[in-house]
């Protein structure tokens, strides 16, 4: 098995387990984070109103973005969205509601746990217009200038193929169709302890790429008007590992100042681009 | 899975046409199938009502 595919399988059986267990705490199981992180607090430091989180079936919100592409998209009815990586649903369900009975909206996710769980929540809050499946972000099921709005949540650092994920994007998105993501980018290089930590990769930590190599994938793959919409940095507290992530800096040998550097440097990003016409 | 879908489903591997076979629907949508791509001579299931398209490297894994 290669390196890739052992991470990505790696990344599969973590969100796997988060599915299973559900949200507690920060979503890593019961025992992790004192239960001080419920999925509706994370959930609403990252741009998600009361109204949104209610909207929703319970257990749709798993608290494990990193900001609200949806509420970015301005969709429209009728449009045709396509989530990657939708775990639990939660923002296909919210995107359901904005493009209406004449639009849908798919979810992509490569693990089978989540995608049950969200089938159930469908099921549970009606939403016809509402797709998930099983399939992986750098392989899209999806045919080519087919979708209006591509979203994703806190999902592409995960990807063992970048580069590859935003070709497949631009391929599915209609000209004049847009790209809005969330994710985790970093402002300067992570030490080496850091970048070689599995669990940390699984964390959205290792796995994340330089803000200007991430434009530069989006770029690379035929985009333009490639706008960043905010960036803040991403709180150690909602990382999915955090005591583990605690420990593993803690190893490293840095004082104080380099020391937040590094936690300043792990940055949640939101940023859009489009397919020209 | 909504029949809707088909019309923008597609292989994952080849990007071509995948036909679809259903042996248990209910008024909603199809619960149990195959999406065949001829192509690339893969029959994806659909289990449950969720369409499994990984590619088959990954799937088996």
């Amino acid at each position: 098995m290669t390196d890739r595919e052992s991470t990505r399988r790696r990344v599969r059986e973590r969100y796997g387990k988060v599915a299973r267990e559900g949200g507690f705490g920060c979503g890593c199981g019961p025992g992790c984070c004192d239960g001080r992180q419920d999925p509706q607090s994370v959930s609403a430091s990252f741009g998600y109103s009361d109204e949104e989180q209610q909207a929703v079936p319970k257990g749709a919100n798993l608290g494990l973005g990193c900001g609200n592409p949806v509420a970015l998209a301005s969709l429209k009815e009728g449009d045709t969205v396509l989530d990657l990586g939708s775990g639990a649903g939660f923002d296909c369900f919210l995107a359901s509601q904005k493009v209406g009975a004449s639009g849908h909206v798919i979810g992509v996710d490569m693990t089978v746990d989540m995608l049950e769980k969200a089938r159930r929540n469908a099921q549970e809050g009606g939403y016809a217009n509402v797709e998930f499946r099983l399939g992986e972000i750098e392989h899209l099921p999806v045919a080519d200038a087919s979708v209006d709005v591509v979203i994703s949540n806190c999902v592409i650092n995960l990807s063992v193929n970048k580069p590859q994920v935003f070709s497949e994007i631009f391929r599915v998105l209609r000209p004049g169709g847009r790209l809005l993501v969330s994710d985790i980018v970093l402002t300067a290089p992570l030490p080496d302890a850091i970048k070689n930590s599995s669990l940390l990769y699984t964390s959205c930590v290792s796995g994340a790429l330089l803000k200007e190599e991430y434009q530069k994938c989006i770029h690379d793959a035929g985009f333009s008007r490639i706008t960043i919409y905010g960036e803040s940095v991403f709180p150690l507290n909602h990382i999915i590992s955090e005591p583990e992530l605690i420990r593993t800096i803690g190893s490293v040998p840095l004082d104080e100042a380099e020391r937040k550097r590094l936690s300043d440097s792990i940055v949640s990003i939101k940023i859009g681009a489009e397919k020209k016409m | 899975m909504k029949r809707w879908l088909m019309d923008i489903l597609c292989c994952p591997v080849c990007k071509g046409d995948i036909v679809l076979t259903v042996t248990e629907e209910n008024e909603e949508e199809i619960i149990e199938g195959t999406l065949r791509c001829d192509a690339c001579q893969v029959n994806y299931p659909i289990h449950e009502g969720i369409p499994n398209l990984l590619p088959p490297e990954s799937a088996s894994e």
